[in-house]
């Protein structure tokens, strides 16, 4: 273990903030998330007929007495958010400078603290999935609670990056093993030759409410190799030749530009929160201004 | 349009191999990266991936194929038979005289001429002509008219200096009827400006450029070599020289004399400004040898610091007087020092034994072969006399010729002459209204000198002026005299030499040691050499003679080395000395050197961008 994951100073001034959900919880257990369903709270939600039975506690006694029938008085239940993040832990997420995978880390580890600060439920899904990283991680597949933040950074501090993966694949998973649906963070680089598409489109459609952060490294962005090159591709092992000089950088440029901005009209059209993020920007900037711009963080 | 060099266009061959090289794999650094796919999209936007595609929008190998397209092009020399206007003739005229070996400028005179002359070589158009006259002792022309520049820069390079003195006029003569009603016509003249007479050229109105060498004048020398019996010793010689300081500074020096190379006399000499100081040396001479004068001063001109003289020892004259009784003409010549006189009263034979033979008043039975002087002798092959004149005034006489030195026709009085018309051979020296009373000449190699009148029908022998002139005549017919003039050669003039045997060759040594073979026709009576540019001893040995020649400079112009800045013809028309030439200086080769540079430079930025 390194350096932490988070300063101590991020970690307090992460205190502060509580994820925003749009959609109502509806996971099972209790938690402080309004929810659709009724139960007991200090919310007040809606009035029904008394029938025989009904805690007379909840009895409107003032509405009795003008309109003398009986109804009962209803709260808004509170309910956890279950928060899914999706860790990309390709191989290709282990370049850049910084690299990629470790400024994912930090951001999972800031969204997921701030989640288990309003006692929501994180679970953290590394992709490629690996059995033997998931025998370590069995246990801390599902953390809730502020006692368990330590754990949980533990645990992300352990997982490698390594090996092809799937996109589309891993995330269509994970939306099928969600028990319930709830906030999915998604940390790729969505370099992906299969694409991205399907494995978004699924947890949509399992009603995820999705943020997805683009994480490319500088290089990426705006290389600074020059000459007649032959690419080696470190997930597929495939080669591209090129020509690249600087004369043709603001091509190059144009080109991830039209990728990131297709990618983010893909998340917009399905009400994805997209965020573009160099593996250089600093943490606060992005947690702090952007992802709170963009009312994720409140 | 046609070609002149078609052959050429076979470099149209390498044309592929540009597009070759466009094709070719270029040797390529292996990275890894995350992932290619950003690459690939990139690509795939970016360019086409089929060859042919690929090279359809690569404007920098269409240029290059027009590039290369265009010089084989220009290779193969494209042209087209069209008409242009005439183009100026440019007559350059290059002195070659000795003064143009000053080195007062870097290296000499010469070669700064020969530099500016190719200079304006290079500056001629593609439909200007040349010509190139090299003018010495005498004009040669070095080139013909041509636009060729190589074969005008060859001609330029072949010219060298002499030790010869300037006759610019010849090359005028020569340079006239090319430039003459021809518009556009240009004399350059490359020289100093010791020019001599130009006066003919004075209503010519030639188009003259003078490009002027030369700053100053740091220049002494000999300009006048002559050696004499000593008039009162007959044992030694009397050297006469005279030594000319050009410059505008007095001059310290040392004149020496050496006879056949040894030391005779070493004279302190101090010249004041541009003042020509008269020296004369008296030396013994026990046999025939070569008198050298040199003028002990390092210059700017070293060509006239040396100049030497055959001296022969004298012999007596042997003269024939035929006469029928003259006592002034035999006491005439009998007072002239080295003459051994016979006095006959006609001559039966040729005479050859004799030197020369003086015909007084008679028509010998046989005509002397020798020379002659002969005294109202007619009718003769020579002259023929046309009447008589009774007392004919003298009008005029020429006391430049060596005949009449020193010699006054005043207060000379003629009873009776003979007239005769000037036959072409003859030179008229004393004249009378109406016709020559005294003629001299060359008739083959025999020397004629013929008075129309009986001396003894005149005043003239009561007068100072008789015994000097007789004295006069036997120095010019006396045939060593002759002999001794011809050794002595002005730098350019050819060298001849009678021949009285028939020879096949010959070998002359010149003063740089080198050796020329001579052949002969074998009917030849005369040996003509002309190679004399350079002064000096030249050594000939023909059968059985062994003759010395000394080629000298000894001219007061050629030694007068000051820059004249305007060259004059005749009394009204001059012209001023040029510094700024008149010339298209033409820029494009420049520009198309820095045409080239820029591709070149272009060439290689590209090739950096893209590494």
């Amino acid at each position: 273990m390194a350096t932490p994951l988070l300063s101590a100073e991020l970690l307090r001034r992460l205190e502060q903030f509580q994820l925003l959900a749009q959609r109502r919880a509806k996971s099972a257990a209790r938690g402080e998330r309004r929810s659709r369903a009724r139960g007991q709270s200090v919310e007040f939600a809606d009035y029904r007929n008394y029938v025989a039975g009904d805690d007379l506690r909840y009895l409107d006694w003032n509405l009795y007495g003008r309109l003398d029938r009986l109804f009962l008085k209803l709260y808004e239940e509170e309910r956890e958010l279950p928060v899914r993040i999706f860790l990309d832990a390709s191989e290709s997420m282990t370049f850049g400078e910084p690299v990629k995978f470790d400024f994912a880390r930090q951001v999972a580890a800031a969204v997921g603290y701030v989640a288990l600060c309003g006692f929501d439920r994180v679970s953290v899904v590394p992709f490629p999935h690996r059995a033997g990283e998931a025998l370590a991680r069995g246990a801390l597949r599902t953390v809730r609670g502020r006692k368990s933040a330590l754990t949980f950074f533990q645990h992300l501090q352990q997982l490698t990056a390594s090996g092809p993966a799937s996109l589309n694949e891993a995330l269509r998973r994970g939306a099928i093993e969600a028990r319930q649906a709830g906030l999915a963070l998604v940390l790729s680089d969505f370099l992906d030759p299969a694409g991205y598409e399907a494995g978004l489109t699924a947890l949509v459609a399992r009603g995820f409410q999705v943020d997805a952060v683009h994480v490319l490294a500088p290089e990426e962005l705006s290389p600074t190799t020059f000459g007649d090159l032959r690419l080696v591709d470190a997930e597929t092992g495939g080669q591209q030749e090129v020509t690249f000089g600087r004369y043709r950088l603001a091509a190059y440029r144009q080109t991830v530009s039209n990728y990131c901005q297709r990618l983010r009209e893909f998340c917009a059209a399905r009400g994805i929160n997209y965020f573009l993020a160099s593996s250089a920007t600093p943490l606060e900037e992005l947690l702090l201004r952007q992802l709170r711009a963009a009312e994720v963080l409140g | 349009m046609n070609f002149l060099a078609p052959t050429a266009f076979a470099f149209a061959a390498v044309l592929p191999v540009v597009v070759l090289f466009y094709l070719l794999k270029r040797k390529r650094t292996v990275k890894l990266v995350s992932s290619t796919l950003l690459w690939q999209k990139f690509l795939a936007e970016s360019q086409a991936s089929a060859p042919f595609q690929r090279l359809r929008h690569n404007w920098l190998l269409v240029l290059q194929i027009l590039l290369l397209a265009l010089v084989i092009l220009a290779l193969a020399r494209p042209y087209f038979a069209g008409n242009v206007k005439g183009g100026r003739l440019l007559v350059a005229i290059l002195d070659a005289s000795a003064s143009m070996q000053s080195t007062d400028e870097t290296p000499s005179r010469f070669e700064q001429a020969r530099r500016a002359a190719l200079a304006l070589v290079d500056n001629l158009r593609d439909t200007d002509q040349m010509v190139v006259l090299l003018a010495a002792g005498h004009t040669e022309v070095k080139q013909s008219p041509t636009g060729n520049k190589a074969a005008l820069r060859r001609a330029l390079q072949s010219c060298a200096v002499s030790d010869a003195p300037t006759r610019l006029a010849e090359a005028f003569r020569l340079a006239q009827p090319l430039v003459k009603d021809r518009t556009g016509a240009e004399i350059h003249l490359y020289s100093d400006g010791a020019a001599g007479d130009l006066s003919e050229f004075e209503n010519e109105g030639l188009s003259v450029i003078f490009h002027q060498f030369g700053r100053r004048a740091e220049n002494a020398g000999i300009v006048t070599l002559d050696v004499r019996a000593h008039p009162e010793d007959p044992t030694r010689r009397a050297v006469f020289a005279s030594v000319m300081n050009a410059a505008t500074n007095p001059v310290q020096t040392e004149l020496d004399l050496l006879f056949n190379g040894a030391v005779v006399e070493a004279r302190p000499l101090t010249l004041a400004p541009r003042e020509t100081a008269a020296q004369v040396f008296t030396a013994a001479q026990t046999n025939d040898g070569i008198f050298t004068l040199r003028l002990m001063t390092p210059d700017d001109l070293a060509a006239d610091n040396q100049a030497s003289v055959v001296s022969l020892l004298p012999e007596p004259a042997k003269v024939l007087l035929v006469t029928r009784g003259n006592r002034f003409l035999e006491r005439a010549l009998a007072a002239v020092p080295n003459v051994s006189l016979t006095v006959a009263a006609d001559s039966a034979d040729d005479a050859r034994e004799f030197d020369f033979t003086v015909l007084d008043d008679v028509l010998p039975a046989e005509w002397p072969a020798n020379n002659v002087l002969a005294i109202r002798s007619a009718p003769t092959n020579w002259v023929e006399p046309a009447g008589r004149l009774d007392a004919p005034p003298i009008v005029d006489w020429k006391n430049t010729h060596p005949l009449l030195r020193f010699v006054n026709f005043d207060n000379v009085q003629i009873a009776e002459a003979l007239a005769v018309k000037t036959p072409p051979w003859a030179t008229p020296l004393v004249e009378s209204p109406t016709a020559p009373l005294l003629l001299a000449g060359e008739i083959g190699r025999q020397r004629v000198v013929w008075l129309a009148f009986d001396t003894l029908q005149s005043t003239w022998p009561l007068r100072i002026s008789f015994p000097i002139f007789i004295a006069n005549v036997v120095d010019w017919l006396n045939p060593a005299t002759a002999r001794a003039t011809q050794f002595q050669v002005r730098a350019g003039d050819p060298i001849r030499l009678a021949l009285t045997s028939p020879l096949t060759n010959a070998v002359m040594r010149l003063p740089d040691g080198s050796e020329r073979t001579l052949t002969l026709d074998p009917g030849a009576r005369e040996l003509v050499f002309g190679d004399t540019q350079r002064e000096g001893i030249y050594h000939l040995e023909a059968g059985t003679n062994r003759v010395d020649f000394c080629v000298n400079l000894l001219d007061a112009a050629e030694t007068d080395t000051t820059p004249k800045a305007e060259l004059r013809f005749g009394k009204y028309a001059k012209v001023q000395a040029a510094t700024a030439q008149p010339a298209n200086l033409e820029w494009w080769r420049w520009i198309a050197a820095a045409g080239l540079a820029v591709l070149m430079f272009e060439w290689w930025f590209y090739h950096r961008r893209t590494a």
